[in-house]
């Protein structure tokens, strides 16, 4: 999560309006899902993955390393929709007999659990291109600007902000622990991980605190009003956008009418 | 105009635990001078800063700021906030936004000025911090001193007439220092603002402040020019408090190895004049 954020900070889109990068992807990934289809998720995949790691320059590795993390649970959950139980070994392609009924794969599930497992593949780069291209500040500000409430906003930035500080102070602790051994034996490390909890939520709370009253000796009045950054927005990005997801839905219902099959 | 822009006259303050953390303290801040208050850890310091900013309301005494008593009302708070601002120790606690320019914003946000107002304060303030590099870069990729810097830009951007800063060094290498302490000395001839610092840091108080109080478990022992100060060493060191490296060293010049310097000397500047004058006495 770190290094998505490092990344965010680093992607030559960064300094591109977050509005039409966050419409792209919200569009994108609805077109994607409602299409079903492994032509069209593979064609995100590969327009979204393009867009990162050509434009936005985050390099290539990183991208494949990331699509990697949602495949394993993928993986497992494909297989169970592949695999189907019925007590008719006809409609099987091969099927094994266990007690009295079938396991098997047919072609349906075959068919359904390669349409799930390339459709969430292109919906998780549409979200990596989102948060490899944007940072979370210009995020909220996309957000703020579709009128979503403030306090939903704030919270998301303070927990964002502290997030960070959260886990410095609790990196210092555990090396300041394992210094003093205390993660020597499993009772020690339970006992050093205990401490290490409860500490880091006396801690969380008190800087909560500070937080609070150096907000105040600023004005505070309830509302954690700040400046917003300018972006120069032209409505041809809109257009882009909007577009390309047009030819995408007219491409998929052109081909479904005349060519069918697996693919879309 | 009045000359003592921050006041306090037989100031108490006692925490919701019963803690009288401040025993009648009473002080003058002068307007456009930079003042220390020095004490050992809980001497009352922050929760005396605390007050000047309206944050803890006096369980006795009064505050008066720029000869008006401290108006505890929302509206009169505001603009005591506005006035009077107050940069924290920890940069962590204070620093909200991931955003260096949107947290430097928001103390100007809350004067509810005109955006471009705002946006002119909030880049004067960043230059005049030497931030404006870090634009772009998130707060938890900052360096502490970064951090401080910013710490020091989002309180400067509300244009206040009293900058308060806890511990302002503390933590910083000695670069780090030098370059913050500059700064706070740039800034208040510039802007013509009034500084109070609290401070462990004895060898800086000689150098950039005007005036210095000495406090010690919620009370006021001491008041005067640092060379005042200075010049009652016994209260210092009784109260966890030393010299300055340099008085120090002056001191153990005259008790032990026979030097006769015709005046206190704290800083190096001053070491040497002292020094100097000694040689051609002997001469």
């Amino acid at each position: 999560m770190i290094s998505i954020d490092k990344y965010a900070y680093m992607s030559k889109l960064k300094r591109a309006d977050p509005m039409p990068k966050l419409l792209f992807t919200l569009l994108t990934l609805g077109v994607c899902l409602w299409a079903n289809s492994i032509a069209v998720a593979l064609l995100v995949l590969l327009l979204m993955g393009g867009l990162t790691v050509c434009r936005g320059g985050t390099p290539f590795a990183v991208f494949f390393r990331l699509m990697l993390i949602p495949f394993s649970f993928l993986m497992i959950g494909v297989i169970t929709i592949a695999i189907n139980i019925s007590a008719d070994r006809e409609i099987f392609l091969f099927s094994l007999s266990v007690f009295e009924t079938n396991l098997g794969v047919t072609q349906i599930g075959i068919d359904s659990a390669a349409r799930l497992f390339f459709k969430a593949l292109g919906a998780v780069s549409c979200l990596y291109f989102l948060s490899l291209s944007t940072p979370l500040v210009d995020l909220m500000l996309a957000l703020r600007r579709l009128k979503v409430p403030a306090l939903f906003l704030e919270l998301m930035g303070l927990v964002y902000r502290f997030i960070f500080v959260l886990l410095e102070t609790a990196d210092i602790m555990v090396i300041a622990q394992h210094s003093r051994l205390g993660y020597a034996g499993l009772a020690a490390g339970y006992r050093s991980l205990g401490t290490l909890a409860a500490t880091l939520f006396i801690r969380s709370y008190k800087r909560g605190e500070a937080l609070y009253t150096a907000l105040e000796a600023r004005g505070y009045s309830g509302e954690l009003n700040v400046l917003e950054e300018r972006f120069s927005t032209s409505w041809t990005a809109y257009l882009l956008l909007v577009g390309l997801n047009v030819i995408i839905i007219l491409g998929t219902l052109f081909f479904r009418d005349q060519a069918g099959g697996l693919l879309f | 105009m009045n000359e003592n822009i921050l006041e306090s006259r037989d100031f108490h303050y006692k925490y919701p635990d019963g803690t009288h953390a401040l025993k009648g303290i009473s002080l003058q801040v002068k307007r456009g001078q930079t003042t220390a208050v020095l004490g050992g850890n809980g001497a009352g310091k922050s929760t005396l800063f605390l007050s000047f900013n309206g944050i803890l309301k006096p369980s006795g005494g009064m505050i008066f700021f720029d000869g008006r008593q401290l108006d505890y009302s929302h509206k009169g708070l505001l603009v005591l906030r506005s006035r009077v601002g107050i940069v924290f120790q920890d940069p962590d606690s204070q620093l909200f936004s991931a955003s260096v320019v949107q947290d430097v914003s928001f103390g100007v946000m809350n004067m509810k000025l005109p955006e471009q107002q705002v946006r002119e304060k909030v880049a004067a303030a960043m230059t005049r911090t030497g931030i404006t590099h870090l634009k772009d870069k998130p707060t938890h990729c900052l360096s502490f001193g970064q951090k401080k810097r910013v710490a020091i830009a989002g309180v400067l951007a509300m244009e206040p007439d009293v900058l308060i800063l806890d511990e302002p060094t503390a933590g910083l290498d000695p670069l780090g220092v030098s370059e913050i302490m500059k700064l706070l000395k740039q800034t208040q001839q510039t802007l013509g603002i009034t500084v109070i610092i609290a401070t462990h840091d004895i060898d800086m108080v000689p150098l950039y402040c005007d005036h210095a109080y000495v406090m010690h478990e919620g009370e006021m022992i001491m008041a005067g020019t640092p060379k005042e100060i200075f010049a009652r060493k016994d209260v210092l060191r009784k109260v966890n408090l030393r010299l300055p490296r340099i008085g120090h060293l002056m001191e153990i010049l005259e008790d032990k190895d026979d030097f006769h310097f015709n005046e206190q000397a704290t800083t190096i500047k001053e070491a040497r004049k002292v020094l100097k004058a000694w040689r051609t006495d002997r001469q």
